[in-house]
């Protein structure tokens, strides 16, 4: 469980966040929605401890924490195995990865559905696939909170659905996950949990029911939307 | 196949390095041939065994040194500051390790030089990252910084020089680049702290694989990011200190090298190690072997030769592969 208590943060005289008050529930896959500049990115940013915030507190239980962000440098010259590699030498003295690291590469990258671009150059991938390079490199980390900055940008609608179905089938395994996402209608079938980032940088938080209400659409968005609701089932449109 | 193809290249770089060991020992003005070699650990007393255990053997130990810990050096900032322009020479460390030298020379007659070099280099080292901000290193300001305490330190140096003739050579000799091959007894210590340079570096191998990572990706964990990085930073600092102990302030090599080595084996520091500790001494050797025999008897300075063999073989490598260098 993390939790934001009355959260300030201010960045060149605009207040970004004031008073920023939620949850982030424990084993659970939260989505966070919003427009452009809404502070989506700077949250994770102070979730993960890299910016700290003016005023509040962030209380966490999180043990290992990996943040993927959006823009990526990758390195040069190595192969997709050898790019997952690297995260394994933070711990690591000797020069060589063991037998049972290897094997949970191995596995991670299967699982990513990469083992036929295992040998290729990292330079040579296209950005889909270094995206779930980086998931892959999320999933070694033994992170038990994972933060995803819009992990499927660049992304086709099927591996989409299937990165996203993934994501999901971590949380069973005691991770949580918060991932930003664009995608209304593809999150809404996989979240658990639900964050609005509005204009006027409030935030909005439930579950799946009392979250996707034309109201809240609005103010997060600041445009129009119809919510269909069919049982368990919810659909957005414009 | 990769992997055989990178073992290839290494054996041709060490195949490279032998050669321009060969050409610093036993070629010259005085061609010694490979039948000394037995004579020569034996500390014969005839004039070739002489020159070979007092000129010739000190003097390619030395080369070997400042090359390979230059281009170490090099690769260390490089992969710390994600900038292939981070250098020893470039960013004043090497001028800081040269006033460190200066200022002993000058103060302590004959002292440990090289641990004033050291200091001098880590706080030039200091002063740069200081400056140009710790966590985000701006490639501009990095350079233009680095080039400032350069300066700053070079015309200290060039000041201090000026006002005492008296020891003006031994001072002038780390400051234009070039070996000599007295001060035998130092040798040993140069030797031990060599190895321990190696040896730290070698440790330290594994987390620049780490390192190479996104800088932003790695921010989640702060705390060992900053250890490595300044760990890093002061073992470049210390092999910095070695290469101006031996040969002076050269540029250049601390660039080449380790570019060249990419070029070759990306970015795994475990290949890029090996290759640029072959290619560094491969070129400074060989460089001094230029120095020492072209204009016999006269000596060329040694970072004239650098510049004049490393620039073209620079230039020409950057141009057949430069997408490497694509941002």
């Amino acid at each position: 469980m993390i939790k934001v208590k009355d959260l300030y943060y201010n960045v060149e005289n605009l207040n970004l966040f004031e008073n920023a008050d939620f949850e982030i529930p424990s084993n659970k896959l939260t989505v966070i929605l919003g427009p452009n500049g809404a502070g989506k990115t700077t949250m994770l940013k102070l979730i993960s401890g890299i910016i700290k915030p003016q005023k509040g507190k962030i209380i966490s239980d999180a043990k290992e924490l990996f943040y993927l962000p959006q823009k990526i440098k990758y390195p040069q010259g190595i192969t997709l195995t050898e790019y997952i590699e690297s995260y394994f030498y933070k711990n690591n003295w000797t020069w060589f990865l063991s037998k049972k690291e290897k094997n949970k590469i191995n596995d991670a990258i299967s699982l990513m559905e990469l083992s036929d671009k295992k040998d290729v150059l990292i330079d040579n991938l296209s950005s889909g696939e270094l995206q779930k390079a980086n998931i892959a490199l999320g999933i070694v980390s033994d992170a038990d909170v994972i933060l995803l900055d819009e992990p499927t940008a660049n992304m086709d609608l099927v591996n989409r659905i299937k990165v996203l179905k993934f994501i999901k089938k971590l949380t069973q395994k005691g991770i949580s996950i918060v991932v930003i996402l664009h995608d209304i209608n593809l999150c809404i079938s996989y979240g658990d949990w639900f964050l609005g980032f509005t204009k006027n940088h409030k935030i909005i938080s439930g579950e799946k029911e009392n979250f996707f209400t034309a109201e809240n659409l609005k103010q997060i968005f600041g445009i129009d939307f119809r919510v269909v609701k069919d049982n368990e089932y919810i659909q957005v449109f414009n | 196949m990769i992997k055989n193809k990178k073992l290839i290249i290494i054996t041709i770089l060490l195949g490279i390095m032998l050669l321009c060991l060969y050409l610093a020992i036993y070629a010259g003005h005085k061609d010694l041939g490979f039948s000394l070699v037995k004579k020569a650990f034996n500390t014969g007393n005839d004039t070739d065994s002489l020159i070979l255990n007092f000129l010739r053997y000190p003097r390619a130990f030395k080369a070997f040194v400042a090359g390979s810990c230059l281009a170490l050096a090099g690769m260390f900032m490089q992969a710390v500051s994600k900038n292939p322009l981070a250098e020893p020479y470039i960013t004043g460390i090497s001028s800081g390790a040269g006033l460190g030298i200066v200022l002993s020379v000058l103060l302590f007659n004959s002292v440990n030089y090289s641990v004033f070099g050291f200091f001098g280099a880590l706080i030039s080292s200091l002063l740069v990252i200081v400056f140009a901000g710790f966590s985000r290193f701006s490639i501009t300001k990095l350079i233009l910084i680095g080039l400032s305490v350069n300066i700053f330190f070079s015309s200290l140096i060039s000041l201090i020089i000026l006002v005492n003739p008296l020891k003006s050579y031994t001072m002038m000799l780390i400051l234009s680049g070039g070996i000599s091959a007295n001060g035998a007894v130092s040798d040993k210590i140069l030797l031990i702290m060599f190895i321990t340079g190696l040896i730290i570096s070698g440790l330290f191998i594994p987390k620049l694989n780490y390192l190479r990572l996104d800088s932003e990706l790695l921010e989640s964990n702060k705390g060992r990011k900053y250890l490595y990085t300044v760990m890093l930073i002061i073992t470049a600092a210390f092999l910095t200190s070695l290469s101006v102990f031996s040969a002076g302030i050269l540029g250049f090599v601390g660039i080449i090298a380790p570019q060249i080595s990419r070029m070759f084996f990306g970015q795994d520091y475990r290949w890029l190690f090996v290759s640029n500790l072959l290619l560094g001494s491969s070129l400074i050797l060989f460089s001094d072997y230029i120095a020492r025999t072209a204009i016999f008897p006269l000596q060329i300075p040694l970072g004239f030769v650098v510049a004049f063999i490393g620039a073209p073989v620079f230039i020409y490598f950057l141009t057949r592969k430069g997408d490497m260098f694509r941002d």
